[in-house]
């Protein structure tokens, strides 16, 4: 292929071969994303037959939109505590099933499942369970801290999206350190001990440094998960009570389509890209130099 | 291998022609010549399945049109559903709107000022869709809320028949309450939904600002104007006092905000609660609770306790759900069939049938003499035959149901006190376009 001669020649192969992804990628992402850049300098509400351009007045408006700011800083809480806690509780998981545990590949599958189920799905069942069967069972007991709905209190609120984000990534993120850690060669893992390492040393100074790549795939899914939540956040507090829980994808999507100003919903979307893509890039860059051999 | 390759062929052969027949859907059905396929985007999920029986019911007296029913996934809101579908080129051909949004598509809906119905449509339900002088909406559902009453617990409260005439003021409704309370009952359930507080109960001190119509959408024009004093407003600061009773008489006081939708109808339609803010449609639902034998009825929220103050004695009603006809991608023989649809709804008798006995819908036309089933809308249709009504906001902003919604949700938590509640009103109108 590489000794066919001429540019046509070389490029008709090519696209014979990428020329339908390349398609679809074109047609489904970078051209409603470069429209949708386009949009944030018009006034557009989403379905008048007309509107303007209003160059950088929506992005001034994001500036301005204290709203935006306040519930990007909720993210970033929801997201730094999720992600240490979805990477603790999987990297756990993940070491305890993979000691030769009775049935571990049932336990795996279990703790896989959450993953399985749609967000919507997710949040209408934890709703349930926090605003009825935690209650029900707070009441009888008479336990105060589950008598009254965790839904109706801010903090708990809060608490209760990250306890199921957890719930739900957990498994998933598992799945990824269980094949990293079975990649940890058994060979220098004996030599150590034959060396008389402790089970600590042997997590600290090998199976850990040589799990990097793993955590960085991991960290990296989480928070950009984390950061997009959405359908969680919809399905399970409607971002209340009385907006408190209302993360930042949920204010661009209300701001453009319930307060119908797609100009400065564009905008906010488009900042937050940028945002979470420079938290996420960063994120990978730094973490690549911990990477090391075995 | 020869063989291998006319497989290929084939299925290739077959693939196109399956895209292609996908493609061209709009050709099918071409043996009948007048055969005409209309679609309605339906936004009332309740009556999703009237529906469909109502277009079958249509079908057999015009056998040429067919109606097809498309329901707005719930979570959705109409205007969304309806841009989406004329962004993609493909909206339906009549479509169900709040009223607020009729404005927004009135370059692309037909004006249906010179229909037949329009003659018979009750007082001021087309005037919220009427710009320069041409309507553009048919109105299909007159809602209406405020207080609904259990009549079995009620009048074992006041030991009697409950006049529901006799709560005309503030404290007649905390009597009310007390005389529940010492039944032995809870005497109401406040439903923290952001929808209902900000869509149904706040506007009803904008509503109240007075009977002329004209005047309160002055009022809303001085609220965005910022020049209005929220906290020295009489309507207003009297709808909030009304509402601190609400609170303290609420059977969830303890966690105010963790009550659900669902909870309302099931513990009014039980009988442990004597009343439930909400509005004739939650029908349905309290029917499958039902223990008083159908009797229900509505009170209104007092403002005051003046008994002749205006909104004391009215009801707040309007018309909700409005149907458009689109003009830009349907064909002359879809927007006749459209319209025949409407008239259909209005004039035949199958229609009428579908609209007051089966969607048990309050419809805004006078030709309709059809009583109500259901005690909520048998109340509402005798509150507006009184005369005793008060127009329900229903031109409000977008968003001001979540917004708004959100601020009385925290002053019914007690996280914020009257005065953070009217500030919170009064920046979010300086923030409306």
């Amino acid at each position: 292929m590489i000794t066919e001669k001429g540019l046509w020649n070389r490029l008709r192969l090519r696209l014979l071969f990428t020329g339908p992804t390349l398609f679809a990628f074109l047609a489904v992402m970078i051209i409603p994303f470069l429209y949708g850049i386009y949009l944030t300098f018009t006034n557009w509400d989403g379905i008048s037959t007309s509107s303007s351009m209003v160059g950088f007045d929506n992005y001034l408006s994001v500036f301005k939109d204290t709203v935006f700011w306040k519930t990007f800083l909720l993210t970033l809480e929801y997201v730094f505590i999720s992600v240490v806690l979805i990477n603790i509780v999987a990297f756990l998981l993940a070491y305890i099933l993979t000691s030769g545990l009775k049935g571990q590949s049932i336990f795996r599958a279990g703790f896989f499942i959450p993953n399985l189920v749609g967000g919507i799905v997710l949040g209408f069942v934890w709703q349930f369970i926090f605003s009825n069967v935690i209650v029900f069972v707070g009441k009888e007991m008479s336990i105060p801290l589950f008598s009254n709905s965790w839904l109706a209190d801010p903090t708990k609120a809060f608490w209760a999206m990250i306890i199921v984000t957890v719930w739900q990534y957990a498994g998933y993120m598992m799945v990824i350190y269980v094949a990293g850690l079975m990649n940890v060669p058994k060979d220098i893992l004996e030599a150590a001990s034959i060396d008389g390492a402790s089970l600590w040393t042997k997590m600290r100074k090998m199976t850990l440094p040589l799990m990097v790549p793993s955590f960085i795939v991991c960290i990296f899914l989480s928070l950009q998960r984390c950061f997009m939540v959405y359908d969680l956040n919809i399905s399970l507090t409607k971002g209340g009570p009385f907006k408190s829980t209302e993360m930042v994808s949920m204010h661009v999507y209300e701001k453009a389509f319930l307060s119908r100003d797609y100009g400065v919903g564009q905008a906010e979307a488009f900042v937050l890209f940028l945002l979470v893509a420079t938290i996420t890039i960063a994120q990978v860059y730094f973490s690549k130099k911990l990477e090391v051999e075995a | 291998m020869k063989s291998l390759k006319w497989i290929q062929a084939i299925a290739l052969m077959l693939m196109v022609v399956m895209i292609v027949a996908a493609c061209g859907n709009k050709s099918g059905g071409s043996d009948k010549e007048a055969a005409v396929k209309i679609t309605l985007l339906n936004s009332k999920g309740e009556i999703q399945s009237q529906l469909e029986d109502a277009a079958k019911a249509f079908k057999e007296d015009n056998p040429n049109i067919t109606v097809e029913i498309i329901p707005v996934p719930s979570g959705q809101s109409p205007f969304e559903k309806a841009s989406a579908l004329y962004a993609s080129g493909n909206p339906a051909t009549i479509t169900m709107l709040d009223t607020g949004d009729v404005e927004k598509f009135k370059d692309r809906v037909l004006d249906l000022s010179g229909e037949k119905w329009m003659a018979d449509t009750v007082d001021r339900s087309t005037a919220l869709t009427t710009f320069d002088g041409k309507n553009y909406a048919f109105p299909l559902a007159i809602e209406g809320y405020g207080f609904i009453y259990n009549k079995a617990v009620v009048d074992q409260a006041v030991g009697g028949t409950f006049d529901p005439a006799s709560i005309n003021t503030t404290n007649a409704l905390e009597q009310l309450f007390q005389k529940i309370e010492a039944s032995g009952k809870a005497p109401l359930i406040i439903s923290p939904m952001d929808w209902s507080l900000g869509a149904h109960y706040l506007p009803l001190a904008y509503a109240g600002q007075s009977a002329d119509t004209e005047a309160v959408a002055k009022f809303v024009n001085y609220l965005k104007a910022g020049t209005v004093d929220l906290a020295s407003n009489n309507v207003f600061n009297g709808l909030l006092d009304t509402f601190d009773v609400m609170t303290k008489y609420n059977i969830d006081k303890a966690s105010p905000l963790s009550g659900t939708y669902e909870r309302g109808p099931e513990v009014l339609g039980k009988g442990e609660v004597g009343i439930w803010f909400q509005g004739n449609w939650a029908w349905p639902q309290i029917s499958s609770f039902d223990t008083a034998n159908g009797q229900y009825g509505f009170l209104p929220v007092p403002i005051s306790n003046n008994p002749s103050d205006f909104g004391n004695t009215q009801i707040s009603s309007a018309v909700s759900k409005r149907l458009v006809l689109d003009k830009e991608k349907n064909t002359a023989e879809q927007q006749a069939a459209g319209k025949k649809f409407l008239e259909w709804m209005v004039y035949s008798e199958k229609g009428q049938d579908f609209l007051v006995n089966k969607a048990n819908i309050i419809p805004a036309f006078k030709n309709i003499t059809l009583e109500a089933k259901d005690p909520l809308a048998k109340s509402i249709s005798e509150y507006i035959a009184n005369g005793k009504t008060e127009d329900s906001m229903s031109t409000l902003p977008a968003d001001h149901w979540a917004k708004i919604g959100a601020s009385m949700q925290k002053y019914l938590a007690g996280a914020g006190d009257r005065a953070v509640l009217t500030k919170e009103i009064q920046e979010y109108w300086k923030t409306v376009k």
